[in-house]
């Protein structure tokens, strides 16, 4: 196996760091639809905190994708 | 090179070879001074018209301000009331300090994220029958441009902990907890701008990655859809991360 072929199949699998943010997201974003229903006056601050929330989450994707990219184009 | 191969060989080649043009920094001409070859890349290029919008924009809305507002400045000064609020909201009686940091680093990120709209994609557009003469790529997709900024927002971090907090507060808060956070709390201000510029960086580039696939396998119908997520959505929703947290960061600094 070559250093190039090597090199593609390690970016896919550093891609699966995806699914952190895929299972992770979707339960933030269902508990923060609850919050709001149960108190839509509080929604300012419940968006902040998903927000906030989702950005941290999303990161560990966003190194995922960018350690593959770095291992293709490089 | 492309001309070369023809048929099936060329379109198969084609998608890789956008993807890979796409992702790369062009220099699009040097500059002789003092001896040295500034290379200017399209990035410093897109930054230039950037920056003359914003310049542009701040000029014409600040002229002729009245008592009574007319559309433009009620505009203008609803934004400012909204960051004004929200500066409050998250850092306290020193907001007013920071609210011009913040605010430029959002409208800077906005219109950054957003300028890329003006220009056609270039790539599917004409079916490679004419070129565009210069095409404003997302210029967040260029990793210096994003670490400049987290590095900026760290140095402010910083050193408006150490002004406010006073040389003793600012040691006293690295201890904060305990003395056994002091590796950690040390550790964040690596952590901090690392994550801050690598997703900024990560999330444009990823969609401009994928909005450079569509337009290459589906050149009609599909991409102005796609790209209301991947361009104008994705764009602004990381331009508010960036100040919110650039934001909270500087509100767990000084409060």
């Amino acid at each position: 196996m070559d250093v190039q072929t090597a090199a593609c199949i390690g970016a896919g699998i550093a891609v699966l760091t995806g699914l952190g943010a895929g299972f992770g997201i979707p339960i933030a974003t269902g508990k923060t639809s609850e919050a709001i229903a149960r108190q839509p006056e509080a929604s300012g601050k419940i968006t902040g905190s998903f927000l906030l929330g989702i950005a941290l989450a999303e990161a560990t994707a966003i190194y995922g994708l960018v350690v593959a990219l770095l291992l293709i184009f490089k | 090179m492309s001309e070369a191969v023809g048929g099936t060989v060329h379109e198969a080649m084609s998608i890789s070879e956008k993807i890979t043009e796409g992702m790369g920094i062009k220099t699009v001409f040097t500059i002789d001074a003092f001896g040295l070859k500034i290379p200017i890349s399209d990035t410093v290029i897109s930054m230039w018209i950037v920056m003359a919008l914003i310049i542009l924009a701040a000029f014409i809305l600040t002229r002729k301000m009245r008592e009574i507002p007319k559309k433009p400045q009620l505009m203008l000064e609803a934004c400012i009331g909204f960051m004004d609020d929200f500066a409050k909201e998250k850092i306290g009686h020193h907001a007013r300090t920071f609210l011009p940091f913040l605010g430029t680093i959002f409208i800077f990120l906005i219109v950054a994220n957003l300028a890329p709209m003006l220009t056609p994609a270039g790539t599917g557009l004409y079916a490679g029958q004419m070129e565009p003469l210069f095409v404003i790529k997302p210029l967040t997709r260029d990793i210096n441009v994003t670490a400049a900024l987290a590095i900026i927002v760290i140095v402010t971090v910083f050193f408006s902990s150490i002004i406010i907090r006073g040389p003793v507060g600012y040691l006293k808060h690295l201890v904060h907890p305990t003395p056994v956070m002091l590796p950690f709390n040390i550790m964040e201000y690596a952590i901090k701008p690392l994550s801050l510029c690598l997703r900024l960086f990560g999330n444009i580039l990823g969609a401009y990655i994928i909005m450079l696939l569509i337009e290459c396998v589906v050149p009609i119908a599909i991409p102005p859809l796609a790209g209301l997520y991947f361009d104008l959505f994705d764009g602004l929703i990381q331009a508010v991360v960036f100040a919110f947290l650039s934001t909270i960061y500087i509100a767990e600094a000084v409060e």
